[in-house]
C-alpha cells in the first residue's frame, strides 16, 4: 500500500492560489487571505502532530490497537498537507524568513 | 460511591492484563498490521524469510523459526545480506538493533529529556529577553531558526520515507530515518508550541478575523 501524495496535495494547492488571486485581486485583506492559511495550518499540525503523538506513546507503551495503522496512514497523509502549507506559511511571511537568515547588516551592505 | 470504587479495583487486574498482553505483542508489528507486503506502510519492515511479507507483521514467523533448522540457516543467509530473487527484494537485517548506535537508538526516543531541554532553554532565552540582556529580535530568531529547524528535519525526514516505502527501496538507513523523524519532530513540536506563545498577539487576532471579521468590517 503506498502514500497519496499528489491527490492530496492538488486541493491545498488550488486554494492557496485562489486566495492568494483573491488578494491580488483586491477582493479579500491579505489579512484574512494570511489568516486562512494560518488556521489550517494550525489545524493541520493538531492532526498531524496529534496522531503521531499517539502513535508515539502507543510505540512507547507496547499497545497495539485496531486504529494503529489508520493513525499511521492519516498521520502520513496530513503530515504531506502540513509540509505544503508550511511553504504557504514561508511565502506568507517571506520578509520575516529573509531577515531571520540574513542578518540585518548584511541586508544594509547588500 | 462504594460501588463505583469496588468496580473501578476490579477493572485494574484486567487493564493489568491488558497492558502486558500489549508488551507481549511488542516484539510483532508496533502498528497492529497483519501480513503487510512488501515494501510496507511503515520504515520498520524486515524481511528476513524473502516471502515478501514483513516478518512483524506475520503472526506465525516466530514458531516458523523455531521448528526448522534448515530454515534457520536460510535465515542467517538473508540476514548477512543476500538478495531474494524471487522478488527481488533486499532484505537487510537493521530494523530492531538493539545498539542503536550513532544513527539512532532502536525504539528508544527520547522524548521526555528532549522536551524538557527546549522547555528550559526557552524559558532561559524568555528570561534573558525579559532582564533586557537578550533582544526581543535576537530571542525570536533564535526559537524561529530551531522551528525552521525542526519542520525541515521532520518533513526531510518524512518524505524521504515516503518516497522510499511508496518506490520500494530498502535502505540500510530506514531504522535511523524513522529515529530522526520522530527526536526532529518533537523539536518541531515545542518549538511550534512556543511560535504560538511568541505570536500569542496575533494567533488571538486570527480567530478574530477568521470568525468575527464581519463584525470588525461594520465598525468601519
Amino acid at each position: 500500500m503506498s502514500y497519496e501524495v499528489l491527490t492530496l496535495s492538488l486541493p491545498f494547492i488550488g486554494g492557496y492560489l485562489l486566495t492568494y488571486s483573491l488578494y491580488k485581486f483586491k477582493i479579500i485583506k491579505k489579512v484574512l487571505h494570511i489568516n486562512i492559511w494560518n488556521f489550517i495550518i494550525g489545524l493541520t499540525f493538531l492532526i498531524g502532530g496529534g496522531a503521531g503523538f499517539l502513535l508515539l506513546i502507543f510505540l512507547e507503551l507496547g499497545m497495539i490497537t485496531p486504529i494503529n495503522h489508520v493513525l499511521m496512514y492519516w498521520h502520513v497523509e496530513v503530515g504531506i498537507s502540513l509540509t505544503l502549507i508550511t511553504i504557504f506559511h514561508i511565502h506568507c511571511y517571506w520578509r520575516s524568513t529573509k531577515k531571520m537568515f540574513i542578518p540585518a547588516k548584511r541586508r544594509v551592505k547588500s | 460511591m462504594k460501588k463505583r470504587v469496588i468496580s473501578f479495583l476490579a477493572s485494574v487486574p484486567i487493564l493489568a492484563a491488558l497492558s502486558l498482553s500489549g508488551n507481549s505483542c511488542a516484539a510483532s508489528c508496533p502498528y497492529g498490521m497483519v501480513n503487510d507486503p512488501y515494501p510496507g506502510q511503515c520504515g520498520h519492515y524486515i524481511d528476513t524469510t524473502g516471502d515478501g511479507i514483513c516478518d512483524l507483521s506475520q503472526i506465525t514467523s516466530s514458531t516458523v523459526d523455531s521448528t526448522s533448522n534448515d530454515q534457520i540457516d536460510t535465515n542467517n543467509e538473508v540476514a548477512d545480506g543476500n538478495q531474494d530473487l524471487n522478488n527481488g527484494n533486499t532484505t537487510i537485517d537493521s530494523g530492531n538493533d538493539p545498539d542503536g548506535g550513532f544513527l539512532g537508538d532502536g525504539d528508544n526516543y527520547f522524548i521526555i529529556p528532549l522536551s524538557l531541554l527546549l522547555i528550559s532553554g526557552y524559558l532561559f532565552t524568555y528570561y534573558l529577553f525579559k532582564k533586557g540582556i537578550l533582544k526581543r529580535s535576537k530571542h525570536k530568531r533564535i526559537w524561529n531558526l530551531l522551528l525552521t529547524a525542526g519542520y525541515l528535519g521532520s518533513s526531510g525526514t518524512g518524505m524521504l520515507m515516503i518516497l522510499f516505502i511508496n518506490l520500494g527501496i530498502r535502505t540500510a538507513l530506514n531504522p535511523s530515518l524513522i529515529f530522526w523523524h520522530v527526536e526532529l519532530s518533537i523539536l518541531m513540536v515545542i518549538s511550534t508550541l512556543i511560535h504560538i506563545h511568541i505570536h500569542r498577539k496575533s494567533f488571538k487576532n486570527m480567530f478574530r478575523v477568521l470568525f468575527s471579521f464581519k463584525a470588525t468590517g461594520t465598525k468601519k
